[in-house]
């Protein structure tokens, strides 16, 4: 969903990198060119035609592997008849900054307006039982900041080539297939794991505003490192999933990775593992899951090249995270909750405590939950509210007075779809606290902040097609 | 070198494998060697249960009508509309118009056969009681004052419908209130089949015409509670 949503907390080591890091979530993907391919609308595959929000039958298609519909298959393809499989997705927004005066929003003024996003995506159905989903996204303000000026970045998004089976009885279902991609949870179909929920519109503020999370939410997990998992989902009921994840650094599976990924840590082969209870009746539908990975991160030292080496030592996340979302779908309503609790054991490495942190051992809760209505698939409102609360460490969360991650935001948002390939919303966000603190005793570069000074608002149109 | 044959002659069994097509097993809608009943396993069911009507025994989303035991004759005409467009209602077009734009007469026609053929079975969801028994009144006897036929002369007195007339009996009262406001949709524009979300459905237009919104509501309670 984001290229290199948030700055990783790996990057402890230099607090100012972290600062100047940016928090750019770019949108999610609905994806027309499998509209196209089913030649259904928007709301069949999402709710109230909100992407990237699953419906049931869109949780079928993308465990499918993406199959359905009427495009031939690879070897049947006629370059007079069928439709390129691309779509591309534009963002456009005013911003709003609370705080103009401090620098850290690079050259930030009081308000800008911009082409954020381009985000081009390919895939669907290879074949009977290949599919695919690729995206690529250029963004006009990347991860690093060079003087007052943030630079650009284009590269690799979530991308994933599944294969798919579904084996019907009378009365059984047993839906099971393999992948491989480049972002842990990006797999699945609930709109509750790390990488489907967050902030569905990207923004931009600066690079200030990052929450801590756990490594299984961080950049370090999204197009760093290359998975291959298997799943089955019985009678629409229980779901399983299991995976390993490895960073690469020669060879062709590079090609899945963001190219220029300085400071990204190497990753040991993780695993991830996933379980979860599916129920549907009549317009609602309810899940109630848990996942986790573990995951053995290197301290390389970043090289200009890149993708550090293998000789740092290593840094063990043990993230385990409970989630459950809940769904009523019936034209005029639309309706979907969506809660997460992770929870992160962190062992460090003994050579980073005393220079990038101050613990062998950290903990770190994140807490995330969003409701969003949506009358008609054309109004609609959400409401969002991201958590943290953790270990103190001064030397990982140099921002508050004591150490502390603890961390609360809140960002509710209207938007209108006048068509459905057409977004247009406002959005703001509340910093309620960072750095363990609800008052004016944030430091950065030796400045002290309130946690709103970083509050954004944003007036947005994504177009989609 | 050995390693790298390898890695050759497996992406080429692999595409091999990948690329010929799993027609037992396919959900391809354009695929005429698909058969319908491999559609409506593959297909259909996500949204309409695998027999018609539910899902490992829960209901469906009353999004999606109740398929099971409806008229051969019916199911194959609305297949047949929703891939020439010409039954146009909001869902319909969302959700049917693309799925059956390739099918064959014959996947239609098999489709069509094989969910009459399989077993309706009752609605749990409940309505009003007071609606129901108005509903059955409305069924019954129609509305004379407002010039409705009685429901019962065509579709049955057990809303079980006959040929092109649809069953009607355990359908979702959800699904069935928003048919009865498409027949007639465009108010004032009657007589123009153009305006019509489903022009096929004459008879159905100067009905649902006289009726009001509450005695629509109360006949699709009556009928959803019916076996
Ligand atoms: C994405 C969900 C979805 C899938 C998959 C789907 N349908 Fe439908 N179907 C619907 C909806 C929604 C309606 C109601 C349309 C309306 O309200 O006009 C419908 C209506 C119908 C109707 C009309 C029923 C009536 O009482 O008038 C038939 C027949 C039908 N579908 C058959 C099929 C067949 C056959 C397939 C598989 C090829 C299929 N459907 C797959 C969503 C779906
Ligand atoms: C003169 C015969 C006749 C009478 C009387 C009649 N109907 Fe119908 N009805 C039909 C026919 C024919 C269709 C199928 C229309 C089509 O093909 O689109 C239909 C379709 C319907 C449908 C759509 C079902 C579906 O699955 O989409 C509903 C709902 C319905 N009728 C309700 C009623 C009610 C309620 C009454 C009484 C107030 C009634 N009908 C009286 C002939 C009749």
């Amino acid at each position: 969903m984001s290229l290199r949503r948030f700055v990783s907390m790996l990057t402890a080591g230099s607090a100012f990198v972290a600062v100047v890091l940016s928090l750019f979530p770019s949108t999610a993907s609905a994806v027309p060119l499998y509209a196209r391919q089913t030649g259904q609308k928007c709301v069949a595959c999402h709710v109230g035609g909100v992407y990237p929000l699953l419906t049931s039958f869109g949780r079928m298609f993308k465990l499918t592997g993406y199959t359905m519909g009427d495009r031939p298959n690879l070897n049947e393809l006629e370059v007079q008849k069928d439709a390129p499989p691309i779509s591309i997705m534009l963002q456009g927004a005013r911003q709003y900054y609370a705080n103009t005066s401090n620098g850290l929003n690079g050259a930030a003024p009081g308000s800008a307006m911009d082409m954020q996003v381009l985000s081009l995506f390919a895939g669907g159905k290879i074949t009977d039982n290949i599919g695919a989903f690729i995206q690529w996204t250029g963004q006009k303000y990347g991860d690093t900041q060079t003087g007052s000026q943030w630079t650009s970045a284009s590269g690799i998004d979530n991308t994933e080539v599944r294969y798919a089976d579904r084996i019907l009885g009378p009365d059984s279902d047993l839906v099971y297939g393999v992948y491989v991609n480049n972002r842990s949870t990006m797999s699945d179909v609930w709109n509750t794991t790390e990488n489907w929920s967050n902030v569905f519109v990207g923004f931009f503020n600066g690079g200030n505003a990052q929450a801590p999370v756990t490594f299984l939410d961080s950049a370090a997990t999204q197009h760093g490192m290359v998975g291959v998992g298997a799943y089955a989902f019985k009678d629409n009921t229980w779901y399983g999933e299991m995976a390993v994840y490895k960073s690469v650094t020669h060879g062709p599976a590079t090609f899945l990775l963001t190219a220029g990924t300085t400071g990204m840590p190497l990753i040991d082969p993780s695993p991830y593992v996933r379980l979860a209870y599916n129920k549907e009746m009549g317009p609602h539908s309810f899940e109630l899951g848990i996942h986790g990975m573990v995951s053995y991160a290197h301290n390389g030292t970043a090289d200009s090249g890149g993708i550090s080496d293998w000789a740092g030592t290593v840094n063990t996340y043990r993230d385990v995270a409970l989630d459950g979302q809940y769904q009523y779908v019936l034209e005029p309503h639309y309706f979907a909750v969506h809660g997460r609790f992770s929870h992160e054991n962190a062992s460090f490495a003994a050579d980073q405590v005393g220079s990038a942190v101050s613990n062998p051992t950290n903990i770190l809760n994140e807490t995330y939950l969003d409701a969003t209505y949506v009358y008609k698939a054309k109004y609609g409102a959400m409401l969002m509210y991201q958590g943290v609360t953790g270990s103190t460490d001064a030397l990982l969360n140099p921002m508050g007075p004591a150490g502390s991650p603890d961390w609360k935001a809140w960002t509710p948002q209207i938007f209108w779809a006048p068509w459905q390939n057409v977004r247009i919303g406002y959005q703001y966000v509340f910093y309620t606290q960072m750095g363990g603190t609800t008052g004016g005793n944030l430091n950065f570069g030796g400045t002290t902040y309130s946690p709103h000074d970083f509050n954004t608002s944003m007036l947005y149109a994504s177009f989609i097609y | 070198m050995t390693r790298i044959s390898k890695i050759l002659t497996l992406s080429a069994l692999a595409l091999a494998v990948g690329a010929c097509a799993n027609v037992d097993r396919s959900r391809n809608l354009g695929n005429p060697q698909v058969s319908g009943y491999t559609l409506a396993q593959q297909v259909c069911s996500t949204c309409h249960g695998g027999n018609g009507i539910n899902a490992n025994g829960t209901a469906l989303n009353p999004t999606f009508p109740n398929l099971a035991g409806q008229q051969a004759i019916y199911l194959e005409t609305e297949l047949q509309e929703f891939h020439d467009h010409s039954r146009r209602d909001a869902a319909a077009q969302d959700m049917m118009w693309g799925l059956t734009r390739q099918l064959t007469p014959e996947q239609i026609k098999a489709l069509a056969e094989f969910y009459a053929h399989q077993k309706p079975l009752p609605n749990p969801a409940q309505g009003d009681p007071v609606a129901v028994a108005a509903g059955q009144k409305l069924f019954i006897e129609g509305a004379p004052e407002r010039s409705v036929p009685a429901c019962a002369t065509c579709h049955g007195a057990r809303a079980e419908g006959n040929g092109p007339v649809p069953r009607l009996a355990g359908q979702h009262a959800d699904y069935l209130y928003k048919q009865l406001m498409a027949f007639n949709d465009d108010v004032g524009r009657e007589n123009h089949p153009e305006a019509q979300e489903r022009p096929h459905a004459v008879v159905m237009e100067g009905i649902a015409h006289g009726l009001t919104d509450e005695q629509k509501r109360q006949v699709a309670d009556y009928l959803q509670s019916l076996q």
